[in-house]
């Protein structure tokens, strides 16, 4: 038997078949149609600012605490970060910066120990001159508002998971546009 | 002359699959799986971005180098980089605050319908030219403003996206 069988391996022929690759083809050009037209090739996103609003509602309570006022102001040359305290005394502090990209820089690593400083403080308050280009300012909005790569995690107070990962990605996470006043 | 007449040619596909494999690849990689997928209204060029919050909803307000649209409605026209003289307001742009008062009114009455909670503030995506002075931004915020509208969401370009 084992005989045999060797003798019919030998038999083997080995034909060159030729594989039909057009329904391939058919498959690959569907799909690169379909993927081209849906295709997003500018990946868009947003940045939250705020505008002042006036409102006739008592303030807050926890507002009459000594807490930690951080105010920008950018022009076309400079932009300058002075911090203030709420009350008494106000130990007002200011930094200057060129507006230019290692100016924004260095406003973002000031920012980033400005925060170190009072953790609670998410807000910054921005006043920018009139003649401003708004692709300049949404640098600067950028250099405020996201976290930087090495920047630390400040932690927050609240339990909602939407603040908590708000924490991982933003700095600054609410800016108000101060400039915007009738 | 002769070669012409009845000679089978086979079409070598393989490079072409090459290709294709290739392209396949790269459209899948950067597949948006983005909630809202916007274009870019055409003369607009956004500011680029580090941000990784991805739009969520249409815009609102259109700024172009030539005008401000409110969806599809034309409100103003801007010149010299500018709202033309006529449109302004006390600092704002009248003919779209007028726009964006209808859009509050609807969207209260659809959260008293729906029972939500009573919010009088409302929120608004820009999509503006990055060439535009903050002179401008000012006044459509201030118009927004008027209209209760506090929140600004502005469309930018996504780094490297």
């Amino acid at each position: 038997m084992s005989l045999h069988r060797k003798k019919r391996r030998k038999r083997i022929e080995y034909k060159e078949i030729e594989l039909n690759i057009m329904p391939f083809v058919d498959v690959f050009s569907m799909l690169n149609t379909f993927l081209l037209f849906s295709a997003v090739f500018i990946m868009i996103g947003i940045t939250e600012v705020q505008i002042p609003f006036l409102t006739n509602a008592p303030p807050p309570k926890e507002k009459s605490a000594r807490f930690l006022n951080i105010n920008i102001d950018v022009t076309k040359e400079k932009i300058e970060i002075v911090r203030t305290y709420s009350m008494p005394p106000a130990d007002e502090m200011k930094w200057e910066f060129t507006f230019n990209k290692d100016g924004i820089e260095q406003m973002h690593r000031r920012l980033v120990s400005l925060r170190k400083e009072d953790p609670d403080i998410d807000k910054v308050t921005l006043f920018s001159d009139d003649d401003v280009i708004y692709k300049d300012l949404s640098n600067v909005l950028d250099a405020i508002k996201l976290r930087f790569e090495g920047d630390p995690i400040f932690a927050v107070k609240s339990s909602d998971k939407k603040e908590q990962e708000a924490a991982t990605i933003f700095l600054y996470p609410k800016i108000v546009m101060g400039s915007v006043m009738l | 002359m002769s070669s012409s007449v009845g000679e089978a040619i086979s079409l070598d596909l393989k490079p072409m699959l090459d290709v294709f494999s290739v392209l396949i690849t790269f459209l899948l990689m950067t597949f948006s799986s983005d909630p809202i997928s916007h274009d870019v209204s055409p003369g607009i060029e956004l500011p680029e971005s580090k941000t990784i919050i991805s739009l969520d909803e249409v815009p609102s307000i259109t700024v172009t180098k030539t005008e401000i649209r409110v969806g599809d409605i034309k409100v103003a026209n801007i010149i010299a980089g500018d709202v033309e003289e006529k449109a302004r307001e006390q600092g704002a742009v009248y003919p779209l605050w007028e726009e964006l008062k209808k859009i509050q009114k609807n969207n209260q009455r659809i959260l008293e319908r729906l029972g939500g909670k009573e919010d009088k503030t409302g929120t608004l995506t820009m999509e503006m030219d990055d060439s535009h002075r903050f002179k401008l931004m000012k006044r459509i915020m201030l118009s927004g403003q008027q209209a209760d509208f506090i929140t600004f969401k502005l469309m930018v370009a996504k780094q490297g996206g």
